[in-house]
């Protein structure tokens, strides 16, 4: 089944979809990635359920904010090099605005007693919800490693930890730690297919 | 023009910031790394070894950025704020906006080589190592904040919370501040 999105869209409309769905993204990745799927595949029949969720896979190893690289997408598929404009304009301007004059409120009251107050319980919490978002990047992986075999569980788990301890015991630049680890399960990978030992 | 300085408390005995280098660093970090939060480790690296940033403002502009609208990454646009104002701001948002074009690229040549296995353990490793790097920074912000039962009990419950994904990230952050406010 094709979607409707072979035909360009007007601007107007890309932009004004995307600016609700500026508006409307509070709490983070997740529930915006709902919205955006919903007014996407549903509402505006840009593309098929198939397409955007090959399109999400892809964001995954995008550089950079994975949900920028969804709206490059489809602004491409509904309208081309504008309608990647349109797209980014409407969903940035409403959060980027707020983000800016949310940051600037705070920068007024932040030595406030009540702001200090109010912070020991903020950011405790925000820390906990990081390792939330952590905790759903690991999880997946595991998982694949696990099924994979011993050998994959092994050099994932260095990976992982080794890229801790290269920042935190040796003190090595943060990109040293990401590319080291992204080369070595890239060789291991591909040494494990050499062999022939891909799982079924 | 300088715009005024937000933070008396702010580190700053490097000199003030270079919005040029802010830009190239963060444009760095964001290239170099996937979702919203992957940009975290090397800014934090590279600003705070330069004092333009302290490990506060990094807390403060991640709680900024996960109760306003939009993707978690524009947590990105408060630092810039702390550091240098509306300039700030957008020199970040310039920063986060340019890598994820290149997913145009991305889309091109994975067509291309999505069955390559060395093009999948790449993208392992860069995840897999984010999380690790992404840990100790975690670790570095909680000891600034200070390790008591409190602030250690406060982040096991919304990381509990957070986990069940039944509660909205704002809904959280709300309590917690009710909880920072009622118990001082």
């Amino acid at each position: 089944m094709k979607s409707e999105g072979s035909q360009p869209r007007p601007l107007t409309r890309i932009f004004s979809v995307w600016f609700r769905l500026g508006i409307q993204s509070f709490g983070g990745g997740v529930a915006t990635l709902a919205l955006i799927r919903r007014a996407a595949v549903d509402n505006e029949r840009w593309v098929t359920d198939l397409e955007f969720t090959n399109y999400w896979a892809i964001c995954q190893i995008a550089p950079g904010i994975n949900l920028f690289a969804l709206t490059i997408l489809l602004g491409r598929k509904t309208g081309g090099a504008l309608g990647i404009f349109a797209a980014l304009a409407g969903l940035l301007f409403p959060s980027i605005t707020i983000t800016i004059l949310m940051t600037a409120a705070y920068a007024k009251i932040r030595h406030a007693p009540a702001t200090q107050a109010a912070l020991h319980g903020v950011l405790p919490a925000t820390i906990g919800l990081g390792l939330v978002a952590t905790i759903q990047i690991v999880r997946p992986l595991a998982v694949v490693a696990h099924k994979e075999g011993f050998d994959t569980l092994l050099i994932s788990a260095l990976a992982l930890v080794g890229s801790g301890a290269a920042i935190a015991i040796w003190h090595l630049p943060v990109i040293v730690a990401l590319i080291g680890s992204a080369v070595l399960c890239a060789l291991h990978a591909w040494i494990r297919t050499l062999r022939g030992t891909t799982a079924p | 023009m300088r715009s005024p300085r937000l933070d008396k408390n702010a580190a700053r005995d490097d000199g003030s910031v270079n919005p040029l280098t802010y830009f190239l660093l963060a444009l760095k970090a964001s290239l170099f790394s996937t979702g919203g939060f992957g940009n975290i480790p090397s800014l934090h690296d590279d600003l705070l070894s330069r004092h333009w940033a302290t490990e506060r403002n990094f807390a403060e502009a991640l709680a900024v950025g996960q109760i306003s609208p939009g993707p978690n990454g524009l947590w990105i646009i408060s630092l810039g704020y702390f550091l240098n104002g509306v300039p700030g701001a957008l020199l970040s948002l310039a920063a986060i906006m340019i890598p994820p074009f290149l997913i145009l690229g991305v889309e091109w040549l994975y067509h291309k080589t999505k069955h390559h296995p060395a093009v999948e353990g790449f993208v392992r490793g860069l995840a897999l190592s984010t999380v690790g790097v992404f840990a100790v920074v975690l670790h570095r912000l909680l000891s600034d904040i200070g390790f008591n039962p409190r602030t250690l009990l406060i982040c096991a419950a919304s990381l509990a919370i957070g986990l069940t994904k039944k509660v909205p990230v704002v809904a959280v952050l709300l309590a917690a501040a009710a909880v920072g406010l009622i118990f001082r």
